[in-house]
């Protein structure tokens, strides 16, 4: 179809007002937060679900791509455009609907806030637990399809264990409820099935959340370390000791520069590594657990342990995480973000081989984690300019996406697949094991319209 | 030699003569719903699964997956039973890794097996799930039918405790979904589909769990009241709270009398409240004397506190309660509602209701922290010529239920009963995908077929 014609049936469904496709507009929605670009055809606001409906009822009619996009915070180019196509930006569906407190359920429209939710809950003493570092802007509907993580996945789980149940527009412009606020609804669990799945078997339009009385008491931890050797054993020293706190965060030393020069959370610029450990729940037995915590640390040769005294303390420490891959971004022009996950006793033996890596392609890496999940972040820094050093950092990025996979690990604990991570999918999975995604695949989305290219490698039929 | 008859040989070849019955009279106890399996194939590893189920497929015989068969009666009427494969003897432990807390398991071992090798193990460890009958119950089964327990309320269910599955799929290929991290996003989530799909995508063969360790502590309160509201307006009032049962169980008169455990009720009680605790050994005696204020602000008749001995048997019980009401009331009919958690306690009161206006003695069991209502039909005498009724009965709490946000699924009843109702109660919009999924993934019907929602 041409341009012209696709840009004009939009405008019927939505609005003038609410179709972009101006030159600029295409290069804007082109991008992500990852290394990738791509160009859309034309981007499209809706405002209710019967015109996304619509809009991929037409664009099915047509086949023509869609694209499902939130504030565009995802990391591994699941949303860039690059077969072109509609994208449906979810800016103008952005209504908490529903804040249901006796049923301990929200339910949201998919361009809501993260943290607009939590402060709206916070009122009622509630929370949602998931807590994604971008949570000021991604919104739900990234969420639900990137299965998105955060620190207090740990203790709680990540996106998949706290949406129960949303509403769906299929890829022929089908509306089906999936889940809903009870539990067990007889079926498939699609909305398990559709979480992480990267926009390319549905797009929600609303999502059905698990919220939860706030715990009664937390206490937060800064652990200051001379080797980052010994921060990785203390993680697998604390789990191993059956101990799981709601939170086991690790900055490196190159991130604690940067986090310092730009945010000053406190953290000692001559440490090698750090670790924000938190526990919460009910206040009784919790100074126990902490002196604990403390023993186990100084037994893996911790420097210092450091207890926030108050919430304003605590809140620095946690500005200190979230900031850390902003305060990166100062370091050099660009980065890139490795996500490797491995069971948590590797983490020792893992983070010395990536730290190999950076120094046999000459790279610098800095590490701020998810240490108690085993979820890496290496972060590699260069220049985007510089076109051989671009070429190292994707080297030197599936590299650590294999020693991961080697170590009995994973390519990706929160940030996806989508167009960066796809070849590496084979570290993990056979071409078999690929065959039965496809299946999933063509059964939601036949003519593959939702996302393509994303996700699935290419395997031999 | 007809297509079944080259059968026999062809299992025997895969499996050995010893892992194949074909005997006619040891085939009768196979039968579900009335329908007898021409034969029970007991593969020994993932590479013969994977050897018959191909097999199958290519002649078009319907495969059964069975453990040791406590969940034969749920789901709807086979459409045939020609392959019973029972994973009896997958039933080791792959990967137990309690510095990681995980572990890896074949579907054919019973979960009383692993948690007693988790107890063992260093400082003591367990599999947070705690469904009916865990002697008997194997993991396969546990998670195929998504099987719970009351302590789903603090830890979750199969899908918030599975990370990884390995399943034979109806091609005969091995699908390994997930892994060994806590934290994977790496493809689609295909542990998701298997859990609860009721062995009609794939076999499943090993899964991969979080654990835990051990809670210090554990302990029972234990509360009656006179009058539902009494019970619901304490259970209310919990579960805003602050503090973190790890159940919290209402059960009728009726349900307490027929618990395979000796705990009267005082006079005029009609309703036990009873709400399981663990957790660090602090905790424990603060949430109980807090609860148990609770209960007096909202009219207790009695309160106890069960301990250690005491609070193992009453839990065993009551998870294994139907067990135990099967020997009195062979052809008693379990039904299971998922309502809104606000309205447990109400719903109850609503099927009480419809109960006693239909003349239907009923037991209760609400795991009111998740909306989960249990109801048992105790038959009396002249179960056929109150089938109808019974069916009727059904109808209004599936109503009542849907109204509610909730559905309802019979769990187990007499085939009388089963060939008039469905029993995956009220259909949904979301069926379509399940029979698009199902079509794409078994496209020659092979997997448990009749059994699942929409028939498939």
């Amino acid at each position: 179809m041409e341009r012209e014609k696709l840009i004009e049936e939009s405008i019927k469904i939505v609005g003038k007002e609410n179709v972009l496709s101006s030159e600029t507009d295409l290069l804007l929605y082109g991008y992500d937060a990852s290394l990738f670009r791509g160009k859309p055809d034309c981007i499209v606001l809706p405002g209710s679900t019967e015109e996304v409906s619509k809009i991929v009822k037409f664009a099915h009619e047509a086949g023509i791509h869609v694209l499902g996009r939130g504030s565009g915070t995802n990391l591994s180019g699941g949303t860039i455009p690059t077969q072109g196509g509609i994208i449906i930006h979810f800016s103008r569906m952005n209504k908490i609907l529903e804040i249901d407190i006796e049923n301990q359920r929200a339910v949201v429209e998919p361009g809501v806030f993260t943290l607009a939710l939590k402060n709206a809950l916070a009122r009622y003493g509630y929370v949602y637990q998931p807590d994604p570092a971008s949570e000021k802007v991604s919104t739900f509907g990234g969420n639900f399809g990137e299965n998105s993580g955060g620190p207090h996945c740990l203790k709680y789980g990540v996106t998949t264990n706290h949406i129960l149940g949303a509403e769906v527009v299929l890829s022929n412009g089908e509306v089906v409820q999936v889940g809903g606020k009870s539990l067990d609804n007889p079926g498939y669990d699609l909305t398990g099935l559709l979480v992480g799945s990267e926009g390319t078997l549905g797009i929600a339009t609303k999502l059905i959340l698990r919220i939860m009385p706030k715990p009664e008491a937390v206490k937060t931890m800064l652990a200051i370390y001379n080797s980052l050797e010994d921060a990785g054993k203390t993680v697998s020293a604390i789990i191993g000791d059956g101990i799981v706190p709601a939170t086991l965060e690790m900055l490196d030393k190159l991130t604690i520069k940067a986090v310092e020069e730009s945010i000053h959370a406190g953290f000692p610029l001559d440490a090698e590594a750090v670790l924000i450990i938190e526990l919460d729940g009910l206040k009784d037995g919790m100074e126990r657990l902490a002196e604990r915590i403390m023993e186990i640390c100084k037994k893996n040769n911790v420097r210092e342990v450091k207890a926030a005294k108050n919430e304003a303390e605590r809140m620095q420490l946690w500005a200190g995480r979230k900031g850390a891959f902003g305060a990166i971004a100062r370091l050099r022009p660009n980065y890139l973000v490795c996500d490797g996950t491995v069971p948590r006793t590797k983490l020792p033996e893992v983070l010395a081989k990536v730290m190999e890596v950076g120094r046999k392609y000459e790279l610098s890496i800095a590490n701020v984690f998810h240490a108690g999940d085993g979820n890496l972040h290496p972060l590699i820094l260069f220049d985007e300019r510089n076109e051989e050093e671009l070429r190292k950092v994707h080297l030197a990025g599936s590299e650590i996406m294999k020693l991961c996979a080697d170590a009995g690990g994973t390519i990706s604990g929160e940030h996806g697949i989508g167009t960066e991570k796809k070849k590496e999918m084979l570290f993990v999975f056979t071409p078999q094991d690929i065959r039965a995604m496809e299946k999933v695949k063509r059964a939601f989305d036949p003519e593959d319209l939702y996302n393509p290219g994303k996700v699935l490698p290419e395997v031999e039929a | 030699m007809s297509k079944t008859d080259k059968l026999f040989p062809k299992l025997k070849e895969m499996v050995g003569e010893a892992n194949v019955i074909q005997d006619p009279e040891k085939l009768k106890a196979y039968a579900i719903d009335g329908k007898k399996p021409k034969v029970i194939v007991s593969p020994g590893t993932i590479d013969e699964v994977s050897k018959i189920v191909a097999y199958a497929n290519q002649q078009h015989f319907i495969v059964i997956p069975r453990g040791n068969g406590t969940k034969m009666g749920m789901g709807g009427i086979p459409k045939k039973v020609n392959i019973i494969l029972s994973t009896n003897r997958l039933n080791r432990i792959t990967d137990s890794d309690s510095e990681n807390l995980t572990l890896s398991a074949e579907s054919g071992i019973t979960l009383s097996e692993v948690q007693d090798s988790l107890a063992k193990l260093g400082r003591g460890y367990f599999l947070p799930l705690d469904p009916p009958f865990t002697n008997q119950a194997t993991l396969g089964g546990i998670v195929a039918t998504n099987s719970s327990g009351p302590k789903r309320l603090l830890y979750g269910a199969a899908r918030d405790l599975i990370i990884g599955t390995k399943a034979v799929f109806p091609n005969g290929d091995m699908v390994i979904s997930g892994g060994k991290t806590v934290k994977n996003v790496s493809g689609y989530d295909m542990c998701k589909l298997l859990i609860g799909s009721y062995g009609t995508l794939g076999i499943l063969c090993e899964m991969t769990f979080k654990l835990l360790p051990l809670p210090e502590k554990e302990a029972t309160l234990s509360l009656s009241f006179g009058k539902l509201e009494e019970a619901d307006g304490f259970v209310r009032q919990l579960r805003i709270s602050q503090l973190i049962p790890s159940s919290i169980e209402i059960l009728n008169s009726i349900a307490v009398e027929n618990m395979k455990y000796p705990r009267s009720m005082p006079q005029n009680g009609n309703y036990l409240v009873t709400v399981g605790l663990e957790g660090v050994t602090e905790s424990i005696g603060r949430q109980v004397s807090e609860m148990s204020e609770m209960g007096k602000k909202n009219g207790v008749l009695e309160t106890m506190t069960l301990d250690s001995d005491k609070h193992r048997a009453f839990w065993i019980a009551l998870r294994n309660f139907s067990q135990g009401l099967s020997e009195k009331y062979p052809n008693f009919i379990g039904l299971k509602s998922n309502l809104l958690i606000s309205k447990s306690g109400e719903m109850l009161g609503n099927y009480e209701r419809i109960a006693r206006e239909s003349g239907i003695e009923c037991a209760f069991i609400c795991h009111a922290g998740n909306g989960i209502l249990h109801s048992y039909i105790l038959p009396g005498k002249n179960f056929r010529s109150r089938i109808e009724s019974f069916v009727h009965f059904i109808g209004g709490l599936t109503s009542e239920a849907v109204k509610n946000e909730g559905n309802l699924v019979v769990e187990s009843s007499p085939l009388s009963i089963k060939k008039k109702v469905d029993v995956w109660g009220q259909s949904r919009s979301d069926y379509l995908m399940v029979r698009r999924l199902k079509g794409q993934i078994d496209p020659a019907g092979i997997l448990n077929t009749g059994r699942f929602v929409g028939g498939i």
